[in-house]
């Protein structure tokens, strides 16, 4: 019995094991129960069916997308040259630089959104004439260091002697850029889309804060929870973690590098 | 594996000791009653009051130091019960919410739903019902059956409520406006407003499906709501109407409205009517008398606003307390306990604490609230006044009619009486002539699927409704920026494995 009881070190995975089980496996056996199921409990792909001939959930649907795509851009576009510019700066206390960007992620961002409501009624009037806009400035306010930070890495270790070695080929500053600097760079990026595209999709409270009244897949979701219609609520869950499921797919062909990896689960 | 299992084995047997010391704790303490109470969030007075906000009374000064909840304990505890109780308070945000946590196994004792879900909860007989005793007038401490006012008590025996359910609040629903930014009193006076085109994206409405379908109701209807007399039981038909055809209908009006709005408002719609970002706003009367109190006071843009209840109808609500089998679970100093939290939060005092605290009104009738409401509302010397009649509320005698502002009432021309629009007072108790045209929304029942899916359809954008222009430049750009990244990959030769050359061999790291 003694014995039996010995640590070895395999046991310190029995917390993230049961955290895995409880919190993850779980809820997913009950949103696969829920969507495949009717309100009586009979198996029906009803849900299902229901959701691809509706226009208005694939319009929604495609409205999250809409969102998501152009916040990601957006991001991408800010962040890019930041993180090129802080990896490249010979100024010796960059972190200091990094920490303002990633300083705002240390606040609620139900704190920052409303800061950014005041600062966008100042500048735009009535800020509910611009909905769109508003909410993809609000997810970019927000998803911003997501991106830098995967982007940032990936250009710290560029290597230097590289970058010579084109430009002693030949190479200007510009195609340097194209043909070493953005492919060695492409890991980065990608880790940068999937956090950032990944979360802009459902993160309805953003839109809720900034008035725009078109729902996206998260507030569909919660819209039927809160007429205790569970099936369709999760059908909607289950069709978002197929998408999440094949966006990973795709992007992990890219991101094969390790480090990019582990600040992607960062 | 083996090894694993015994682990398993001793970790699940701490547990099971722990849990079973744990309830061995309870067991000891058995004239202990805990006692789990749920409520809407910022529904009860939570004490720490200033020293000047003391409400002094001839009949005593009312005070909130610790929360009521606390002092419920204290008063409970000091009694002669028999038993002790202490009490687990939790909030929910919606009646939805609470009823999924509910339905999740969640249990409590008491909670506070609003009429509709009270009614679907008893349809599902999940609620136990008040004891005779409780139910009784005259007992010493039956503060509930001695104080609620005759009207609620008339509302709770008509809808079958009154065994089952303590009203806590009640109010209408209505329109909050800025009288310096609308055109004419005429616009909100109607539910109509959340049309009108010259108050384009300057009026907000409540982002919950119930409310926006009475409004919208009030719209379909307007013309027979207002060029007739109708009975309350045709009004309540009128706005009770859950046919398809009129959800269809619905459906349309409020597609026009989300167009027209400034937003949909869970409970941005106070801030933004404090700081005059919107004129108008679709509000609760409780939380439209907290804005008409915060405006008022704002130092940088302190304003007047008013509450309005449209011509056509207006919402009537009732939050109550019941008691929860499932949390209850026959057991008899439970209930005791749970009735007795009904009624020290029935006795005057504390009622007048809540309202002054929330803002809302509180079903309790009796002397010391209507004190309370001359303390607050009866106008100086020097202003002229108007008999405003709350007999219908308090009972009726001669002294329960205040003698109020004139200024802040709408008063008809002709008989002097007062219509539809006022502020602070008017707000938490609504002339009878209001409360006469109001109906109470009941529960959707069966219909409720069909109505939510109505309202994901106004929310949702609709592909048919996206216009080819749009579809065009969204595939465009799409189209471009994949062309142009496949033609930068085949450029630089960039994800394509390279196989090595013949005779040369790749040399891994």
């Amino acid at each position: 019995m003694m014995k039996g009881l010995c640590f070895n070190r395999k046991h310190l995975c029995i917390p993230y094991a049961a955290f895995l089980i409880l919190f993850v496996i779980a809820p997913l056996i009950v949103i696969f129960y829920y969507a495949f199921t009717n309100g009586q409990g009979n198996f029906t792909f009803d849900n299902f069916v229901n959701f691809f001939t509706n226009t208005n959930t694939i319009g929604t649907l495609l409205y999250g997308f809409a969102v998501a795509i152009v916040t990601t851009l957006v991001c991408l576009i800010i962040a890019y040259p930041t993180a090129y510019i802080l990896a490249r700066s010979k100024f010796k206390k960059k972190y200091v630089l990094l920490l303002l960007f990633i300083l705002p992620m240390w606040i609620n961002f139900t704190l920052r959104i409303t800061a950014l409501k005041e600062i966008l009624s100042v500048l735009e009037g009535n800020i509910s004439a611009y909905p769109f806009l508003n909410s993809v400035i609000g997810m970019t306010y927000d998803f911003l260091p997501f991106m830098i930070l995967p982007l940032y890495t990936s250009l710290l270790k560029l290597d230097n002697s590289l970058l010579e070695a084109a430009s002693d080929l030949g190479a200007n500053k510009f195609t340097v850029f194209l043909r070493v600097t953005l492919p060695l760079s492409v890991p980065g990026i990608v880790s940068g889309v999937t956090m950032v595209l990944l979360p802009s999709m459902t993160n309805y409270v953003v839109l809720d804060m900034l008035y725009n009244s078109t729902f996206i897949p998260g507030s569909l979701i919660f819209s039927y929870f809160s007429a205790y219609d569970w099936n369709n609520g999760s059908l909607i869950s289950l069709v978002l973690l197929i998408i999440v499921f094949i966006v990973t797919l795709v992007t992990n062909r890219f991101s094969d590098n390790e480090k990019d990896k582990r600040v992607a689960i960062l | 594996m083996k090894r694993f299992k015994n682990i398993v084995l001793v970790a699940a047997a701490c547990l099971v000791g722990a849990s079973a010391l744990a309830f061995t704790g309870c067991a000891d303490a058995e004239d202990v009653v805990t006692l789990r109470v749920c409520s809407w969030e910022e529904y009860i007075d939570l004490g720490r009051w200033d020293e000047e906000e003391a409400i002094e009374l001839e009949s005593g000064t009312i005070f909130g130091e610790n929360a009521v909840y606390d002092d419920f304990t204290e008063w409970f505890n000091n009694g002669d019960h028999g038993f002790k109780v202490k009490v687990e308070y939790s909030t929910f945000g919606t009646n939805e919410d609470l009823y999924n946590r509910l339905s999740l196994g969640d249990e409590y004792d008491l909670v506070c739903p609003s009429d509709y879900m009270i009614m679907k909860l008893l349809a599902e007989d999940k609620i136990e019902e008040y004891s005779e005793e409780f139910l009784s007038f005259g007992g010493e401490e039956n503060y509930y059956a001695n104080n609620v006012s005759p009207y609620i008590d008339s509302v709770f025996t008509q809808y079958e409520w009154k065994n089952y359910a303590a009203c806590y609040m009640w109010g209408t629903t209505g329109i909050v406006y800025n009288p310096d930014k609308i055109a004419d009193e005429a616009d909100v006076a109607t539910w109509n407003i959340l049309l009108n085109e010259n108050y384009k994206k300057q009026v907000t409405i409540k982002d919950n499906v119930r409310d926006a379908y009475f409004a919208t109701l009030g719209i379909i209807n307007s013309e027979t709501l207002t060029s007739s007399e109708l009975s309350s039981v045709q009004l309540s038909s009128l706005l009770n109407d859950t046919d398809s055809e009129t959800i269809a209908q619905a459906e349309d009006v409020l597609k026009r409205i989300k167009e027209n709005v400034y937003s949909f408002e869970t409970d941005a719609g106070k801030a933004d009517m404090v700081t005059g970002k919107v004129i108008a706003n679709y509000q609760w009367s409780g939380d439209a008398i907290t804005i008409m109190d915060e405006a008022e006071t704002d130092e940088t843009n302190g304003t007047e606003l008013w509450y309005s209840v449209p011509d056509e109808c207006a919402n009537l609500w009732f939050d109550g307390w019941v008691m929860l089998k499932n949390g209850i679970d026959g057991n008899a100093q439970r209930k005791e306990a749970a009735e007795a939290f009904v009624n020290f939060l029935s006795r005057p005092d504390n009622a007048v604490r809540n309202m002054y605290y929330i803002g809302y009104t509180s079903a309790i009738a009796g002397d010391t609230v209507f004190e309370y409401l001359d303390w607050n509302y009866g106008a100086e010397d020097d202003v002229e006044t108007i008999d405003y009649d709350l007999r219908y509320f308090f009972g009726d005698d001669e002294k329960y009619i205040i003698s109020a502002d004139r200024s802040c009432f709408e008063i008809e021309d002709g008989d002097g009486q007062v219509i539809n629009r006022g502020r602070q007072l008017f707000a938490q108790y609504p002339p009878e002539n209001v409360k006469n045209r109001s109906v109470v929304m009941l529960d959707f029942g069966d219909k409720l699927a069909e109505i939510n899916q109505m309202w994901i359809n106004v929310r949702c954008l609709d592909l048919l409704d996206i216009s080819p222009v749009t579809v065009g430049i969204i595939c465009g750009v799409v189209a471009l920026v994949a062309v142009a990244a496949v033609l930068y990959a085949f450029r630089y030769k960039l994800f394509i494995k390279h196989k090595p050359k013949k005779g040369y061999k790749k040399i891994e790291e």
